[in-house]
């Protein structure tokens, strides 16, 4: 096991009845993931306002193509992104109300509900808003779900999950088949071939090359429509800066082997906005060296981000965007360390090294590819049982997100491997990504607990 | 010659327990037998191998084990095949295809790799999106990739020549089945909708060339029928994909008073939709079936922009006189999710009235579907004849 551990906390991790604090569910969060909020309501604002200045918008869903969108000079608006801001901020009601007016399945991806949602009430504010009937009231439409600009542009890169592009394609129709659309398809990553692995194997070396041609191919579209060519000088600017951005990242998560740690998986949640979809600039690079700055610290002084840390987790599942606040507090209640998670550590250019400054678009089209729902379990399981040996882990805990068949889909199977293969406790609790009313808090309670009993009765046995 | 009715119940009896007629098969020829998930597998391919393709078909067993593989918010066709790979069903198949890119179909197979960890279970991923410069010839990559596999799992070569046997034999089978479609909707009353799924789904099933011996023998059989329609509402069912509607379903909607008269059911008109072409490569023409039969009847799992289902579902209705249309929607089908507000607006703005069903693997609650299917055919009714006449 390769967890680093401070000394003078190690017997924070002995087994025992947990310590009667006044410090139970207080999470010491780091503060300088709290300019990431700011930085992406800047952004936001700004987009709000693009249809005033005249610019060019483009939505679009799945990877993180904003790269190329900023080197086109474009604005661009990620789908889920907005739906996830929308839920953590509790504003996701009257885009979801549209989306069911509409005709949507409470059972459908909510964060596509969500922005299918947006998108109607989009469509509707180009048009006559009084003279609409809508369920979805005049004061509601005027919330932050419908102050979307209508996009000129539409790009599809979901990859993994076969409902993103089936989304994208129902936003199509939303706004009546008018706006030019380009699809990126992305061949899973299932290990067909003895030799298929994480990285490496002819079954890579082709998914990237048949990606990278089809990223030339985004290109050229969005010459085509915009009439101007891509920077390319600015495209390896901006990758340059995520690239650095990304080491930062990994680098200060990393610092998160340390016993007990000095920041949770709920830091690196704060942290994926700025990583996911914003300008890739100093200010990037800024950021996230501040926050490893802070990490280093905490490490060099002993500080560490729970006052008992007595369990560490690891998460695996996309979040639960309603519960953030709410979850970190509960697992902080508990003495449990969420240290690292499927989403957080196995996403958003987490393989830097693949990334050629001078040439990024095959580092790209990689980074594209391993999205954490485009691999067979195998590679799963290689990945999360690695996680859970580098950081210590003594549990695991599945959120099973109720309408992403994408992140629930292997689990079951991780959780038996994991029980299997490393002896590690597991739990699931029920929730979703952007629809609150999914989220079951008594069962979350009870299964916690009985599984931080199991983890302490397996301390006592030695 | 076996008449019409004696036909049917060997039909019947495959199509109830297909994989019973795998094992027998089996058996009896001595050669191997490949599960193969839906809904775009081209299965002239294995054919031509000489293996028996069989598309894998919901159990009608309750889901226990399979629920220890996936979550209950998957739909009821993947927790069965989880659950079949669990308990042991799926142990007939010699190995297992796939070619569409579905999260829930692959959620299923990767617990079916899981549980069957000896059988090999490639995924040969059909782009799902047809309209790029480079969507077909990744595809015909993937056709030799298939070939590559099915020759390499099965020791054997798959020549031209053997394709093209192959091709003639599945169009001659689809060609069959939609000179049946013709009749129903031309009023033949005999071909209900548990009828025709159970001729559909033997076809999935059933040696190519067994399958069409007895279809002909049904067809010869075939009385002419001038009973008529009578009162009964003809309607469209649309929908369902993967997997068969159950039949005590169908029943109902009949027994309501409508009369089926046409559908783009998976287990129906949608799987026999369209034919091989038989010119050409015959390689290259299992990559222009999989665009053709898009066109042919649109599919929401696949993403094309010049192509409607909704358009179609309205072309459909206007051709065969459906006066309504029947939504079947299996519970948590995503692309149908994602498309069924298109096909509603459409129905709507065309004053098509038209009804949604969900459908799950257990739990049919045949009493509350009775009463909404009847209140649908009253509706229509009255609709052609209105109780208070308008002025």
């Amino acid at each position: 096991m390769s967890v680093t551990v401070n000394e003078p906390q190690d017997n924070a991790r002995a087994a025992g009845p947990a310590p009667v604090a006044d410090t139970r569910g207080v999470s010491n969060r780091l503060s300088s993931t709290k300019l990431a909020g700011k930085m992406v309501k800047e952004y936001w604002d700004r987009l709000f306002t693009a249809r005033e200045r005249d610019a060019h918008v483009v939505w679009y869903n799945g990877a993180a193509l904003n790269p190329i969108f900023e080197a086109a000079g474009l604005e661009w608006c990620h789908g889920e992104a907005f739906g996830a801001r929308l839920a953590a901020m509790h504003l996701e009601g009257p885009a979801q109300l549209a989306a069911e007016e509409h005709g949507y399945i409470g059972e459908l991806c909510s964060y596509a509900r969500t922005h299918l949602g947006c998108a109607v009430l989009t469509n509707r504010n180009d048009s006559d808003v009084s003279a609409d009937m809508s369920v979805v009231d005049v004061i509601d439409q005027e919330t932050l779900a419908s102050r979307l600009p209508a996009p000129d542009i539409f790009v599809n890169a979901y990859a993994g999950c076969s409902t993103g592009q089936q989304w994208d394609q129902a936003t199509y129709r939303i706004f009546d088949r008018q706006i030019p659309f380009f699809k990126v398809s992305y061949p899973t990553l299932w290990g067909n071939q003895p030799d298929a692995g994480y990285l490496t194997g002819q079954e890579w070396d082709e998914a990237s090359q048949f990606v990278a041609k089809e990223l030339h191919g985004v290109i050229a579209f969005i010459e085509e429509q915009t009439g101007r060519k891509v920077d390319m000088d600015r495209l390896r600017e901006s990758m340059r800066c995520i690239k650095r951005a990304s080491e930062l990242r990994l680098e200060a998560m990393d610092l998160c082997k340390t016993a007990p740690t000095p920041a949770t998986y709920w830091d690196w949640i704060a942290s994926i906005a700025p990583i996911n979809f914003l300008p890739g600039n100093q200010a990037l690079v800024d950021y996230f060296t501040a926050v490893k700055a802070e990490v280093q610290e905490r490490v060099e002084q002993n500080i560490s981000a729970l006052p008992n840390e007595r369990y560490r987790l690891y998460f695996d599942g996309i979040m639960n965007w309603n519960k953030l606040g709410w979850l970190a507090d509960k697992f902080a209640s508990h003495d449990c360390a969420v240290l690292c998670g499927r989403y957080t550590h196995n996403a958003f250019w987490q393989e830097p090294q693949l990334i050629d400054e001078d040439d990024p678009i095959l580092g790209m089209a990689q980074h594209y590819l391993l999205c954490p729902t485009n691999h067979g379990f195998k590679t799963l399981q290689h990945l999360t049982n690695k996680d859970c040996v580098d950081f210590g882990i003594d549990g695991v805990v599945f959120h099973s997100t109720r309408t992403c068949r994408a992140f629930t889909g292997p689990q079951q199977i991780l959780a038996r491997t994991v029980q299997r293969e490393l002896g590690l406790q597991t739990m699931f609790f029920e929730g979703d990504v952007a629809d609150a009313s999914f989220y079951n808090d008594e069962i979350l309670e009870s299964r916690l607990e009985a599984m931080l009993e199991a983890i302490d009765v397996r301390r006592l046995q030695g | 010659m076996s008449g019409f009715r004696e036909s049917l119940v060997r039909l019947t009896e495959v199509a109830t327990d297909p994989y019973g007629y795998a094992a027998e098969w089996k058996r009896t020829h001595g050669r191997k037998v490949i599960g193969v998930l839906p809904m775009n597998f081209p299965l002239d391919l294995l054919h031509a191998t000489g293996a028996l393709p069989v598309i894998l078909q919901e159990s009608a067993s309750p889901i226990t084990g399979g629920r220890g593989l996936l979550p209950e918010f998957y739909c009821g066709y993947t927790r069965s095949l989880a659950d079949q790979a669990d308990s042991g069903e799926l142990d007939v198949f010699d190995a297992f295809m796939c070619v569409d890119h579905c999260i829930s179909l692959l959620g299923a197979y990767d617990g079916i790799r899981f549980t069957l960890p000896s059988r090999p279970a490639p995924l040969t991923q059909f782009v799902a999106s047809m309209d790029e410069m480079w969507s077909y010839p990744s595809v015909r990559g993937r056709v030799d990739q298939l070939r590559d596999q099915a020759e390499d799992f099965l020791g054997v070569t798959i020549s031209p020549d053997d394709l093209s046997r192959s091709i003639r034999a599945f169009n001659r089978d689809r060609q069959l089945l939609r000179r049946l479609y013709d009749l129903r909707r031309a009023g033949h009353t005999e071909l209900t909708p548990t009828t025709m799924q159970t001729l559909v789904k033997s076809s999935m099933v059933m040696d190519i060339e067994e399958h069409t011996a007895t279809l002909s023998e049904m067809i010869d059989a075939l009385a002419e029928d001038r009973s008529g329609r009578g009162e009964r509402i003809p309607v469209h069912l649309s929908g369902h994909f993967c997997h068969a509607p159950k039949p005590e379903l169908l029943d109902l909607i009949e027994e309501c008073g409508a009369v089926v008269v046409d559908d783009d059911l998976y287990t129906g008109f949608r799987h026999i939709s369209t034919d091989v072409p038989e010119d050409g490569d015959p390689f290259d023409a299992l990559v222009r079936w999989y665009f053709d039969r898009n066109v042919k009847v649109p599919d929401a799992t696949r993403a094309q922009n010049d192509v409607s289902w909704d358009q179609w579902l309205l072309d459909s209705v206007e051709q065969s006189g459906a006066a309504g249309v029947i939504v079947l929607m299996a519970k948590f089908c995503e692309p149908h999710m994602l498309y069924y507000p298109e096909l509603r607006k459409a129905l709507d703005t065309s004053q098509v009235p038209n009804l949604l069903i969900e459908t799950e693997h257990e739990g049919l609650a045949i009493e509350v579907v009775r009463t909404r299917v009847e209140a649908f055919v009253e509706r229509i009714r009255h609709q052609a004849k209105p109780l208070v006449a308008t002025a």
